[in-house]
C-alpha cells in the first residue's frame, strides 16, 4: 500500500491537527500495550486475513490495521506500536501516542502480560485518564496460571471501573468475550491517580485553559505538558495559539519550580503506588520459594547495609578471583609462557629470519617492539584472556539484573560527588572501554554531570584489560592490592567531591523501574561475552598493530628514544626503574597496551612490591589514551579537555610520588 | 532486542534514533538503548546465523 492510500484509510488519524479530512471516517479500535505482550497475535486472531501493514506517514514505523468479521465491518482495528507510557521516548511510542490522540478512536484495548500486571497497570491508569473507553486485556493468562498467579478479574474490573478480559491470544481463549466487549464501547471510568497537591493544582490550572478543544481529556494533556512533552506542546500551540500556550507553559514552569524533583518522578511514583493499591486485593502471587528468594535478594542488593558488602563480595569473587587470578594469572601465564614464548614466537622469528629481510623490516615484524612479537602477543596472549574473563563476569552481572540495583544502591553516594545512580551506566561501561563510556556520558542530564563523569573516567576508571593486568600483578601481594584499591578509590571520591563543589549546578533526580532479578542463562551470557569480545578485538587489534608500527617509526627516527629519555627522570622520581618509562609511553597509545607493558616488565623481575604498587597507581590514574582524548575533545570541547588532561597528568604523578614517599616511610 | 540494563525491548530503527548526532557515526559497532542509554555490542553475524538456524529447526519441529 502506498503512502497516499494509507493516509486515506488510516494515516490521517490526526485529521483535526493536520487539516486533512479523512475520507474514511471509520471508528478505530486500538490495541495498545508494551512490546512483547502478544498484541500482534491478538490482532491476528481478531482480524484473520483482513490485514494491511504500512509505514506510519513520515516514519519508518509499521502499523497494522484491519477489520474483524465478527465486529462491525465499518470499524478498523489498529495494532499500535509498543509503548511503555503515554510520555513517548522512541518513534514507536510517538506514533502510538499520535494514533491514540485521533478523534476517531472508539475504544482502546490495553493488552497486558498477565504475568507482569504490576509493571503494566500504570499505563492502564494513564489510558483511563485520557477519557477514552478502555478495555483491559489480560493476555498470556495460561503462563500466569502456570506460575501460580491468580488474578480476580471481576474484582479488578470493579476497582478500575472498566471491563477486564482474560485471554490467551495464541489459543484464542477469551477472544469471543473480547469481541463481545468491543462491539459496544464500555462506559467511561472515573478513576484518577492523585499526584500530590502541587502537581494537582498545576493540572487543574492548565486543564482549565485547554478544556474544550481536544478529544483527549484535558487532565491527560496537562499531565503530559507538566512532564515537558514536546509533542504535546506543539499540539497545544497549533490548537490554542502561542499566547495562551505561553500562559500554560508559565504554569508548567512555576509548578516545576515548586517541586524538588521533576513532575515525571512524582507522577511515576503515584502511578506505582496506585497500581500497588489496586492489585493488593485483586492478585495473589504464589507463595513459592523462588519469589521469596527473589524478593530477599532484591532487598539484599539495594539496602546500603547489605548492598555494599555484597558489592565487595561480587568484586572479590568476580574481579579478584576470576579475572585477576584466573584470567590474568593462570590463563595469561599459560598463553604467554607455554604457547607464545616457547613455541609461537621462536617459530615466527625463525620463519622471518629464513626470508633474510631488510633489517628495519625484520624489526617491524619480530623486533623487540615488532607487530608479531609485541602487538599480536599483547593482544592475544595478555589482553584476550583478561577481557574474556572480564566480559564473562560482566555478562553474568548484566543478565542477572544486578546492574540497575547497583545504580539504585550507589545513587546516594554518587550524589556527594555531583552525580547520581544514572552515572553507573557510563562508569560501568568505562571498565569495558573508557573511550566509548565517555560518549555515553551524553545520556546524563546536565552538563555538570557530564563533565564530572568525564573527569572520573579519564582519571580513575581503568579499562578491563588494565584492571585485569593490575589485579593479576598485585594479586600475589594482598597489601599492595589493598593500597592500590584504596588510593584509586580515594582519589576518585576526592576528585568527584571537589569537582562537585567547584562546578555549580542543580542535582538531577534519578529513578528507574527495576527489571526483575533472574538467574543468568548460559546461552545469554555466552552470546553477550562473545559479542563483546568480537567488538573489543575489532577495536584493539588494528590499534595494537598501529602502535607497534608507530613505535617502529619512532625507533628509526629516534623519536621513541627521545620520548623515553624525557619520561625517564619522572619515573625515577617515582622510585621506578628506567624501563618502566616504556610502559607509560605505551599507556598513552592505549591504556591496555600500557598495562601489558607493565606486565612484561614485572615478568623480568625488575620491580619490587613497592615499585609495582606505585607504577600500578600512577598508570591507573595516568592520562587517557589517544582515542579517549579525541572523544573528550569532541564531546567536551578543546579547552575542557586540555584542562582535564592537565589535571589528570598532574594528579597521576603527584599521587604516585606521594604514595612512593609514604611507602618508603612505611618500609614497604 | 532487549536492553541488558533496563531490559526494555527495542529494534534496529530505534537504535538509529538513539545514536543520532554521535561522532562515531555508527563505527563503534554498539547498540544504544533508546530508554536508558546503555550500550551493548551488536550481535556478530555468527550469532545471528545460529539464532536463525535454531528458529528454523523450531519451526520445522512445530510443522511436524
Amino acid at each position: 500500500m502506498n503512502k497516499n492510500t494509507f493516509l486515506k484509510l488510516i494515516g490521517a488519524l490526526n485529521a483535526g491537527e493536520s487539516g486533512i479530512e479523512p475520507k474514511a471516517d471509520a471508528p478505530l479500535i486500538l490495541l495498545v500495550g508494551n512490546p512483547n505482550v502478544g498484541k500482534s497475535a491478538l490482532f491476528n486472531k481478531l482480524t484473520g486475513q483482513y490485514v494491511t501493514v504500512s509505514n506510519y506517514p513520515g516514519t519508518t514505523v509499521e502499523v497494522s490495521h484491519g477489520h474483524c468479521q465478527a465486529l462491525d465491518r465499518t470499524s478498523e482495528i489498529v495494532d499500535t506500536p509498543g509503548m511503555y507510557s503515554l510520555l513517548p521516548i522512541t518513534d514507536e511510542e510517538r506514533v502510538a501516542s499520535d494514533i491514540l490522540f485521533s478523534p476517531r478512536v472508539r475504544v482502546v484495548a490495553h493488552v497486558v502480560d498477565a504475568k507482569n500486571l504490576d509493571r503494566m497497570l500504570g499505563l492502564t491508569l494513564q489510558l483511563i485518564e485520557t477519557g477514552r473507553p478502555v478495555v483491559l486485556v489480560l493476555n498470556m493468562m495460561d503462563e500466569a496460571r502456570t506460575l501460580g498467579i491468580k488474578i480476580d478479574h471481576v474484582k479488578l474490573s470493579k476497582r478500575l471501573g472498566i471491563p477486564v478480559i482474560p485471554t490467551v491470544s495464541i489459543t484464542g481463549e477469551g477472544i469471543n468475550d473480547l469481541i463481545a466487549q468491543l462491539k459496544t464501547p464500555p462506559p467511561l471510568s472515573m478513576i484518577r491517580t492523585e499526584c500530590g497537591s502541587i502537581i494537582e493544582q498545576g493540572i487543574i490550572a492548565i486543564a482549565k485553559l485547554i478544556a474544550p478543544t481536544s478529544s483527549i481529556s484535558p487532565r491527560t494533556r496537562a499531565t503530559l505538558l507538566l512532564q515537558s512533552d514536546l509533542r504535546e506542546q506543539e499540539r497545544l500551540v497549533k490548537e490554542i495559539g502561542e499566547k495562551t500556550a505561553a500562559t500554560i507553559l508559565d504554569i508548567v514552569a512555576s509548578t516545576r519550580a515548586k517541586l524538588n524533583h521533576s513532575p515525571h518522578y512524582y507522577i511515576t511514583l503515584s502511578l506505582r503506588a496506585h497500581t500497588g493499591q489496586i492489585l493488593e486485593d485483586c492478585v495473589s502471587l504464589p507463595s513459592r520459594a523462588p519469589t521469596r528468594i527473589r524478593n530477599f535478594l532484591n532487598r539484599l542488593c539495594t539496602h546500603p547495609l547489605t548492598g555494599y558488602p555484597l558489592v565487595f563480595i561480587v568484586l572479590y569473587f568476580g574481579l579478584y578471583q576470576f579475572v585477576g587470578l584466573f584470567g590474568a594469572g593462570t590463563l595469561v601465564n599459560f598463553l604467554e609462557d607455554n604457547v607464545f614464548r616457547t613455541h609461537l614466537i621462536p617459530w615466527v622469528i625463525r620463519l622471518v629470519d629464513a626470508l633474510h629481510p631488510w633489517t628495519p623490516l625484520r624489526d617491524l615484524l619480530v623486533g623487540d617492539y615488532g607487530v608479531l612479537t609485541l602487538g599480536l602477543r599483547y593482544a592475544i596472549a595478555i589482553i584476550f584472556p583478561i577481557v574474556g574473563t572480564f566480559f564473562l563476569f560482566f555478562a553474568t552481572l548484566e543478565d542477572s539484573g544486578y546492574l540497575p540495583r547497583l545504580a539504585m544502591l550507589v545513587d546516594r553516594g554518587f550524589k556527594r560527588i555531583g552525580l547520581n545512580g544514572r552515572a553507573v551506566i557510563p562508569m560501568v561501561l568505562g571498565f569495558g572501554c573508557d573511550t566509548m563510556a565517555t560518549l555515553v556520558t551524553r545520556t546524563l542530564e546536565t552538563t555538570r554531570e557530564r563533565i564530572i563523569c568525564t573527569i572520573l573516567l579519564a582519571l580513575a576508571i581503568p579499562c578491563s584489560a588494565q584492571l585485569g593486568v593490575i589485579i593479576g600483578l598485585l594479586s600475589g601481594q594482598g597489601a599492595a592490592l589493598a593500597i592500590w584499591a584504596f588510593v584509586v578509590t580515594a582519589v576518585m571520591l576526592l576528585t568527584g567531591w571537589l569537582a562537585a563543589k567547584l562546578l555549580p549546578g542543580e542535582q538531577p533526580m534519578f529513578y528507574m523501574e527495576l527489571p526483575p532479578l533472574r538467574l543468568p542463562t548460559i546461552g545469554n551470557v555466552l552470546i553477550k561475552t562473545y559479542s563483546r569480545m568480537v567488538w573489543y578485538f575489532k577495536e584493539i587489534l588494528p590499534m595494537f598493530i598501529i602502535a607497534s608500527v608507530l613505535i617502529w617509526i619512532g625507533q628509526i627516527t629516534g623519536l621513541f628514544q627521545l620520548l623515553i629519555k624525557n619520561i625517564t627522570p619522572i619515573v625515577r622520581t617515582l622510585g621506578l626503574p628506567d624501563q618502566s618509562a616504556v610502559a607509560f609511553l605505551f599507556g598513552f597509545f592505549r591504556r591496555d597496551y600500557g598495562a601489558a607493558g607493565l606486565y612484561d616488565l614485572q615478568k623480568t623481575g625488575l620491580m619490587t612490591a613497592h615499585q609495582l604498587t606505585v607504577a600500578a597507581i600512577t598508570l591507573t590514574l595516568f592520562l587517557p589514551c589517544i582515542a579517549q582524548f579525541l572523544v573528550m575533545q569532541k564531546e567536551r570541547g578543546t579547552k575542557v579537555t586540555l584542562w582535564i588532561s592537565f589535571g589528570v597528568l598532574v594528579t597521576a604523578f603527584t599521587v604516585g610520588y606521594l604514595t612512593h614517599l609514604v611507602l618508603t616511610w612505611m618500609h614497604f | 532486542m532487549n536492553c541488558s540494563f533496563c531490559q526494555r525491548e527495542f529494534n534496529e530503527e530505534q537504535v538509529k534514533d538513539a545514536c543520532r548526532g554521535c561522532p562515531s557515526g555508527g563505527g563503534c559497532h554498539l547498540v544504544k538503548c533508546p530508554y536508558c542509554g546503555y550500550e551493548s555490542p551488536r550481535e556478530p553475524g555468527l550469532v545471528k546465523k545460529v539464532r536463525a538456524l535454531f528458529k528454523k529447526i523450531g519451526r520445522e519441529k512445530k510443522h511436524e
